[in-house]
């Protein structure tokens, strides 16, 4: 058979944000790939350089859609770490829930995607109908789906009351079942399993040499969990059950995010219970003291790295931002040889694309 | 994980390289220990014995407006916690040995601080941009530009 | 002659197919969206879309042959309109003669390959990968398919669709002979529509369109209206060979059971469209050779022994 090489994207139904890459098959059979990101390359990091830090919160909450919480709390707290203070632990409670409650979404969203590739339409709808229910809890709370704005220097900007918390606990029940229901069909859905057994198997010793992290690597047997290994207040004080699996199919990338599911909601549940009383924001100086910080956290994607450099004044020095889609990604066109065309749409909702956030 | 402790990493690389190495204590949050860009491609291989699990999170490289005249590189690693390598260069002819042969993962990492920063690096094949245009003219536009003169 | 004339054009033909075509895309997409949990379309939905098809350009790639790629959705729709024409509905019979029963089973294929060949001339990469995995898919249902059509076929005595009908006032529906035939027979007609779990060749995360990927205006409307009538002649077809017609005092009671048996059937394959995964093309090869064939065999060979 010849070898012809199709190009996926910018634009193709695979693909929800613009990425090229060229693919070579052979038939059915595909021989390996090349990339190429860039296409929405903004220039997130120079721009923070022209902002102030408060300007900065809102630029940085802009990088992805999906994961928007927690890159804006991986900044607050490296801004505030550089400030020397420490933000009311309700704050904290509230910063965790919001990046459960996005944890949620994300994998719920991810779930609906893999559904509707391998053909399982119904499954897909039914999934994103249940996301729904997550982003109404964020509207609820912070009066946006996706953008929510939560965080400020020093905290949080707005505080929950009673009845709103218990509002949040209806719908967090629901949620519950309807999660539980969709995780046990897609965990033993047969055209699921066939579909994604066995499929571009990743070896622990790949995961390593290539810096894949989240639930790739844990799907490979790489137990690695930045929310227990590296906490962030309040994780310090939750337990977090950290989901990993041997196989590296695509099966176990599906079966470890769906189980990280049930767990975030396990823990926003726990993060309600174990609320703190007290303020929900400090005030802070505008101008952030010389020093360098390095700041971890765990992304729905895995782990993302904030490094901050300020000089005295109100703008930040350097904001290095690596964001975790951008090393699964490099190990993409090593997935993508000796596979059928047809595990492709497969291959790439394993990886959980989030171009916004590699190409910043 | 073993409980990490920089020290430790410190006399690790010493013994088996013969280097010297000097802690830098200006992170919050990391561990870092300051090195010559001759000795980075030993110094990794230490590291990537010393510990059972460690990757490298990101190359970041940063110009000082106060030391226009160099430019830092940080390798940062994670391995139960983290920690971070520093090289200083010269702006004008950064050059790096490419660790992609024993990292593989470092490729993109490499691309973006080539482009971004000038820095060149050798020992691979190429280095194609990785987010800038394939037509980009301006140079790097993370280096701040000098006033031409006359 | 005017007799003749109302068949053609009306009642069996063009007016009537064309309309339970965009009836049958109706129901289809209501069902899905019910079991998806959505509304879906209101009932003028296909026939606003063919109107809107019409009214766009015709684009193709530069180097394509326009003229053939016209000309291909105006074949298919010719074979499958005189298909049409010798399927019986409701126990009305237009046309017939001994044999129409492996004619139909002809023309109904003239699509399947004017699918591949438009693949191929629209010269997109992604349409001649679809175009070749419908020929793939047709290599694997095309076969089970017809050894179970024709069962009912021996239990009839005749190959000729009308007289296969009526054999069942007597004998009673073959359905209730040959339940593993009607299976086998409803995976063909899924096979051959291209419908979930069979829309290999259409899938719109690996091949974006298919064949039809470059298409658009009116030649795409003649398309969708070919796969529409098909799949209603599928319908009426298995219908007429596995339910048979049931002689009734009014014959409007025979009108209403027929539609009833419609959209059992309808139901049938919209059902199997929302809970069914898409398979891969070594997956369904796998599946028509292995499995459907063995089966389809053992099923004519029960039927012949029933015979005797």
């Amino acid at each position: 058979m010849d070898k012809i090489s199709i190009p996926i994207g910018p634009q193709h139904p695979l693909l929800k944000e613009p990425l090229s890459m060229m693919v070579d098959i052979a038939g059915e059979k595909v021989l390996g790939g090349s990339l190429r990101l860039g296409y929405v390359h903004r220039g997130i990091e120079r721009l923070a350089q022209q902002r102030t830090y408060v300007q900065n919160v809102h630029l940085i909450e802009r990088i992805c859609g999906i994961c928007s919480h927690v890159h804006t709390t991986a900044y607050c707290y490296a801004v505030e770490a550089l400030l020397g203070i420490e933000i009311p632990p309700r704050a904290q409670y509230i910063r965790a829930l919001m990046c459960e409650l996005e944890r949620i979404h994300s994998h719920l969203l991810w779930l609906g995607i893999l559904a509707k590739h391998i053909g399982l339409e119904t499954i897909f709808m039914h999934t994103w109908h249940d996301r729904e229910m997550a982003l109404d809890i964020m509207e609820e709370i912070s009066g946006g789906r996706v953008s929510h704005a939560a965080n400020q220097i020093g905290g949080v900007r707005f505080d929950l009351d009673e009845e709103h918390i218990d509002m949040i606990r209806g719908i967090l029940k629901k949620l519950h079942s309807q999660v539980d229901g969709l995780v046990d069909i897609i965990e033993t859905e047969p055209a699921a399993m066939a579909r994604t057994k066995g499929v571009a198997p990743i070896s622990p010793d790949m995961i390593k040499a290539y810096g894949v992290v989240g639930p790739v690597a844990r799907a490979s047997g790489v137990d690695i969990d930045l929310r227990r290994d590296a906490p962030l207040p309040p994780y310090d004080q939750l337990e977090v059950k950290v989901v990993t699996h041997p196989g590296g199919d695509a099966w176990a990338r599906t079966f470890v995010r769906a189980e990280e599911t049930r767990v975030s909601l396990n823990l926003c549940e726990k993060i309600l219970e174990d609320l703190p009383e007290g303020d929900v924001s400090l005030r802070t100086p505008r101008r952030v003291p010389e020093g360098e910080v390095i700041i971890r956290a765990e992304a729905p994607r895995g782990e993302l790295f904030y490094y901050l450099r300020s000089d005295g004044s109100d703008k930040p020095a350097r904001l290095k931002v690596r964001t975790p889609t951008l090393a699964t990604l490099s190990l993409l066109p090593v997935q993508l040889a000796e596979i059928n065309v047809a595990d492709i749409p497969v291959v790439l909702a394993g990886v959980d694309l989030c171009i916004a956030c590699a190409d910043r | 994980m073993k409980k990490f402790n920089i020290l430790d990493l410190c006399i690790e690389i010493e013994t088996k390289t013969s280097f010297h190495c000097e802690v830098y204590d200006g992170i919050h949050g990391d561990h870092t220990i300051l090195i010559k860009p001759n000795q980075l491609k030993p110094v990794i291989d230490v590291i990537l014995e010393s510990f059972e699990y460690c990757h490298l999170s990101a190359i970041t490289v940063q110009q000082r407006n106060d030391q226009p005249d160099e430019i830092e590189v940080f390798y940062n690693f994670w391995s139960g916690s983290g920690f971070s390598l520093m090289l200083k260069l010269p702006v004008e002819s950064a050059k790096l040995p490419s660790i992609i042969s024993t990292i593989p993962g470092a490729d993109f990492y490499e691309r973006e601080a080539a482009e971004m920063f000038g820095i060149e690096f050798t020992g691979r094949n190429e280095t194609p941009p990785l987010l800038l245009p394939d037509d980009w003219d301006q140079g790097p536009p993370f280096i701040a530009k000098k006033e031409k003169n006359g | 002659m005017i007799k003749s004339l109302f068949n053609l054009l009306v009642f069996p033909g063009f007016l009537f197919l064309v309309m339970s075509g965009l009836t049958f895309e109706w129901l289809d997409r209501k069902f899905l969206a019910r079991f998806q949990r959505r509304v879906g379309p209101p009932w003028y939905q296909p026939l606003a879309d063919l109107i809107k098809l019409f009214s766009k350009e015709d684009l193709l790639p530069k180097n394509a042959n326009d003229f053939l790629a016209a000309l291909l959705p105006l074949v298919s729709l010719a074979s499958v309109l005189t298909a049409g024409l010798y399927v019986p509905i409701a126990g009305y019979k237009a046309f017939s003669f001994e044999g129409d029963l492996i004619v139909i089973i002809f023309l109904m294929s003239v699509p399947t390959l004017a699918y591949y060949l438009a693949g191929i001339i629209s010269l997109g990469i992604y349409s001649v990968l679809g175009g070749g995995r419908s020929l793939l898919q047709f290599f694997s249902y095309e076969v089970p398919l017809l050894i179970a059509l024709s069962g009912p076929a021996i239990l009839g005595g005749s190959w000729s669709v009308s007289t296969i009908m009526e054999a069942q006032v007597n004998l009673g529906p073959f359905i209730l002979f040959q339940p593993l035939g009607f299976i086998l027979a409803v995976i063909g007609l899924i096979g051959k529509l291209k419908r979930d779990p069979f829309d290999i060749p259409k899938a719109k995360s690996e091949v974006v369109g298919g064949s039809l990927t470059e298409f658009s205006g009116p030649t795409l409307g003649f398309w969708n209206l070919v796969m529409d009538i098909q799949a209603v002649i599928g319908i009426f077809l298995l219908i007429d060979l596995y339910f048979g017609w049931t002689k009734m005092s009014h014959p409007s009671l025979a009108i209403i059971i027929f539609i009833i048996e419609c959209l059992i059937l309808v139901l049938i394959l919209s059902g199997t469209s929302a809970i069914f995964a898409r398979l891969r093309i070594d997956q369904l090869a796998g599946l028509g050779w292995r499995i459907l064939v063995p089966l389809a065999l053992l099923q004519l060979g029960l039927i012949i022994l029933m015979g005797n």
